[in-house]
């Protein structure tokens, strides 16, 4: 069994919606036969329309056409021609007592005129105390059940209607009976639910506009009001606030379908909402006056002030200590290392701030939850859909598998969803789970059968005897407060993120400056630095040349000066191209390494020129890479092993290399002093040198500019030692995907 | 080779006038040597304004022309000469201490004739004059193509 929703072939909700659409309820065309309806225009007092028994109750000349002015007496005529809104007055008429009621319109003045009960004993007078006692006593009462429960005792009282019930609506608009009060002539409906149908959408906003409407008997033959139109603009009278107004001949049928002659009902608006209803009912015919009336009218609006506080002061309790618990997880996820894991470890008061069971959260598909959730593929599902099928920031349900059926199969923990999307871009959202809640709901006949259709017209539905129903796939609603909670909760969270990323562009943009200054500083370097070095030695040799007859000494003076600033030179040389490599643009292709080999043995031939040097070369397997780069690099390993193998006859220099999956690997072994393994990670590193100047000359960029090409070519290098031993140098490079293996 | 042209060398250093005057004179070459000491002056001379404004006419067999210059920087001075029709065709060795790659792209950009970094050691600084004077103002035969410095 199912609630009646769009799962069952027919929706009866919009199977009623459109039988009332066609019932023309604000322009019946006629009155209900209690009184006597007659529309004036207001400065003439012409009698623009007249319900067609006015003549015979108010006089034989009150007919359209004529002028009201001598009926209504100078007290009426003046409200008639005054600005006031709406009128409640007594007229006696030919020895009868009326109660006028008068409200104004755009096709003129309606007056409306009852003839007072004989039973009606009450006049405001007397009702007054009453009311004052009814206002005296829901004060304090923050119980909405024994509220509701003091109101409707109020208005039976006042008007002596067999039953009086309050409704109070759903979201739904489905209406649960929450007090009730009655002689038990008609059978107590307290605790039943009442399907949205029983009440259309076009009823309940007029509702909302007109507070009371009364059936004194629902067997009525309605009189018509003539002429039809409106002399003013030619339209069917609006009766929307005639308290005359005939109804509908189908909720004619509801009420005696429900074994109701006579009813009255009074909108209890929350904030200009339609809350609920306090419904009368009357097993036989029953009129109200309307003093009476405007007495139940006060007291329900006494009542709907109440709740009004109530909802309010249970709203703002609720949304003051759900911010508190907003605060302070805002304030832990900004000392959290990512939103993610500050949410993982404050789990209670995530779930808290909506009061759910468990909660997730979900960026670019990777999931992170707490409690009880659905799994984490069952988490992008609701996520995915909430993507592509949801506009909203922020979506709530306590009925998830309404909006995805899919989401059956994980009703036990996900049947309430609030989901608040946190990127604009990507299905991206923070939510909170409830399980679902079994519950019967006792209905006030079957919901799934609300109206009966023949050819001709509907008719509604005729049982109303209790019909339970287990409802099912539901979660406990999730009230306004948690909703909004929900809601500035998100708002932080994007800020945090808008913040984050705020804060990772102001870094780029840093970082970027810091480059540019980098760059700046290195032309410098490059420009200003080199120029002293070089008029140094410029000097020097010309001083030289000079002085031909120079001693030793001084020779020696001279040559130290030449190569102290030969060296600084190399220094600022090898700095700049380290400082380049970073941010040099690689222009790679497949290099043929063997090539590049014998170019480098050839621009360091000079430099053992006159030593046994034994070159072992194997066939290399071609690189992928910037082949300026890849010679600079392999220009150090081959100078460092000539240079560490100074000492050795024959010098052993070994290059060799080999096609791995995926990369290439190539290595440069000497048999040179080696190195103590202790030293290896200093190895690399700038100004890092592992023997004295004077034994091995360089300027202990070399490795690093070496390792730094590597690196930049996403590849690895590392080194091999012993002293005295020699020392083997290897490093690897991707290969291209273009690359053939081998 | 009768009326040998002059060499136009532009560098605001003082200690790089004096070093490179000294690796010319070491070339032992016959043409007179102009020098000025930043871009506006270069212009000046070459457009014979100013300052040189009664110098004798014609062009310089080749402007040695420094990067960094007070005034009007080096670049600017090469972007003159090239996109002048009654210019472009002087020989312009850019000097400069830098190794900048932007710097070296831009001067080919704009049509320098070669273009040589000074190098720390003054021997090399020496022949790399010495090539130049040689090949420019003794010779001074239009640039071969692809010609990309010293």
């Amino acid at each position: 069994m199912t609630e009646p929703t769009t799962d069952t072939p027919i929706d009866p909700v919009a199977l009623d919606l459109d039988a009332c659409a066609r019932e023309p309820i604000r322009i019946p065309g006629g009155i209900q036969p209690h009184g006597v309806l007659l529309v004036l225009a207001p400065e003439s007092l012409e009698i623009l329309q007249a319900s067609t028994n006015a003549a015979s109750q108010l006089g034989a000349g009150i007919l359209a056409g004529a002028s009201a002015a001598d009926l209504l007496g100078p007290g009426l005529v003046g409200w008639v021609r005054s600005g006031e809104a709406t009128l409640l007055r007594s007229l006696t008429l030919g020895g009868v007592e009326y109660q006028v009621v008068g409200h104004r319109t755009d096709q003129g003045t309606i007056l409306e005129f009852e003839p007072t009960p004989p039973e009606a004993g009450e006049t405001l007078d007397t009702l007054y105390p009453r009311l004052q006692l009814l206002a005296d006593s829901v004060v304090g009462v923050e119980n909405l059940h024994a509220l509701a429960a003091l109101a409707v005792e109020e208005v039976r009282a006042i008007t002596g209607f067999n039953r009086v019930l309050c409704y109070s609506f759903d979201k739904d608009w489905h209406g649960t009976v929450i007090a009730e009060s009655g002689d038990g002539v008609l059978p107590s409906y307290l605790g039943l639910r009442f399907p949205a149908s029983d009440i259309p959408a076009q009823a309940r906003e007029l509702y909302r506009l007109n507070p009371l409407r009364l059936i004194p008997d629902a067997a009525y033959q309605p009189v018509p009001v003539a002429p039809a139109e409106s002399p003013l603009d030619g339209r069917p009278l609006d009766m929307s606030f005639a308290g005359l107004r005939s109804v509908s001949p189908v909720h004619l049928e509801y009420m005696r379908n429900m074994g109701t002659l006579a009813s009255m009902s009074i909108s209890i608006l929350v904030e200009d909402q339609l809350w609920g209803l306090i419904s009368c009912h009357h097993a036989t015919p029953r009129r109200v006056s309307p003093q009476a009336r405007s007495a139940c009218n006060f007291a329900t609006k006494i009542l709907a002030l109440q709740i009004g506080s109530l909802e309010r002061g249970a709203h703002a309790a609720a949304r003051i200590r759900l911010k508190q618990r907003e605060t302070e997880l805002v304030a832990r996820l900004s000392r959290a290392k990512s939103l993610q894991s500050g949410l993982a470890e404050h789990a209670g008061l995530w779930m808290d701030l909506a009061g759910a069971d468990g909660a997730a959260i979900l960026v670019d598909g990777a999931v992170r939850q707490v409690g009880n959730t659905p799994t984490d593929d069952q988490i992008r599902m609701i996520a995915e859909h909430l993507h592509e099928n949801v506009p909203q920031d922020v979506f709530v349900t306590d009925e998830l598998s309404r909006n995805l059926p899919a989401a059956r199969t994980f009703g036990d923990v996900a049947s309430g969803l609030v989901a608040a999307s946190i990127s604009q871009l990507h299905a991206s959202y923070v939510m909170w789970f409830r399980p679902e809640v079994v519950r019967t709901v006792s209905w006030g006949g079957d919901p799934n059968k609300p109206a009966t259709g023949t050819a001709e017209r509907l008719h509604p539905r005729t049982s109303f005897d209790q019909w339970k129903e287990q409802v099912r796939l539901r979660a406990e609603p999730w009230s306004r407060a948690e909703v909004e909670s929900v809601e500035d909760f998100r708002n932080a969270l994007v800020n945090f993120v808008l913040l984050r990323a705020e804060e990772r562009a102001q870094l780029t943009e840093e970082l970027e400056r810091s480059n540019k200054e980098l760059e700046a500083f290195s032309y410098s370097v490059s420009h200003d630095l080199r120029a002293p070095f070089r008029h140094i030695v410029g000097y020097a040799e010309l001083l030289r040349d000079r002085e031909s007859a120079l001693d030793d000494k001084s020779r020696h003076y001279l040559t130290s000066i030449v190569d102290s600033a030969l060296a600084a030179g190399d220094l600022v040389d090898d700095l700049l191209s380290f400082s380049q490599l970073g941010r040099a643009h690689l222009a790679k292709t497949r290099v043929d390494m063997n090539k590049l080999v014998e170019e480098v043995r050839r621009s360091v031939a000079g430099e053992h020129v006159d030593r046994n040097v034994t070159w072992e070369v194997d066939r290399l397997p071609p690189g992928w890479g910037d082949a300026a780069l890849l010679r600079q690099a392999l220009t150090n390993l081959i100078s460092n092993a000539l240079k560490y193998s100074r000492g050795r006859d024959p010098a052993i220099i070994t290059i060799s290399g080999e096609a791995r999956p995926g990369s290439t690997v190539y290595r440069v072994r000497d048999n040179g002093v080696g190195f103590d393994m202790a030293y290896v990670d200093k190895l690399f590193g700038v100004f890092q040198r592992l023997h004295r100047v004077e034994d091995f000359e360089g300027t202990g960029i070399g490795l690093a500019l070496t390792k730094r090409v590597i690196d930049r070519h996403g590849g690895w290098i590392k080194a091999e030692g012993k002293l005295d031993h020699g020392a083997t140098f290897t490093f690897g490079l991707p290969k291209h995907e273009e690359q053939a293996d081998g | 080779m009768a009326d040998l042209r002059p060499i136009l060398l532009v560098e605001d250093n003082p200690r790089d006038l004096e070093l490179t005057l000294a690796a010319l004179a070491k070339c032992q070459l016959a043409n007179d040597i102009v020098v000025a000491r930043d871009g506006a002056e270069a212009l000046d001379y070459l457009y014979a304004r100013n300052g040189f404004a009664g110098r004798d006419p014609g062009n310089p067999a080749v402007v040695l022309l420094d990067l960094k210059l007070p005034k009007v920087d080096g670049l600017q001075v090469l972007e003159t000469v090239k996109q002048d029709p009654m210019q472009k065709h002087i020989p312009v060795v850019m000097l400069t201490s830098s190794r900048e790659e932007r710097d070296v792209l831009r001067s080919y950009e704009v049509g320098v004739n070669a273009f040589v970094v000074k190098p720390v050691d003054f021997n090399a600084f020496f022949e790399a004059i010495q090539d130049l004077g040689m090949f420019w103002a003794v010779l001074n035969e239009p640039p071969p193509r692809g010609a990309n410095g010293l």
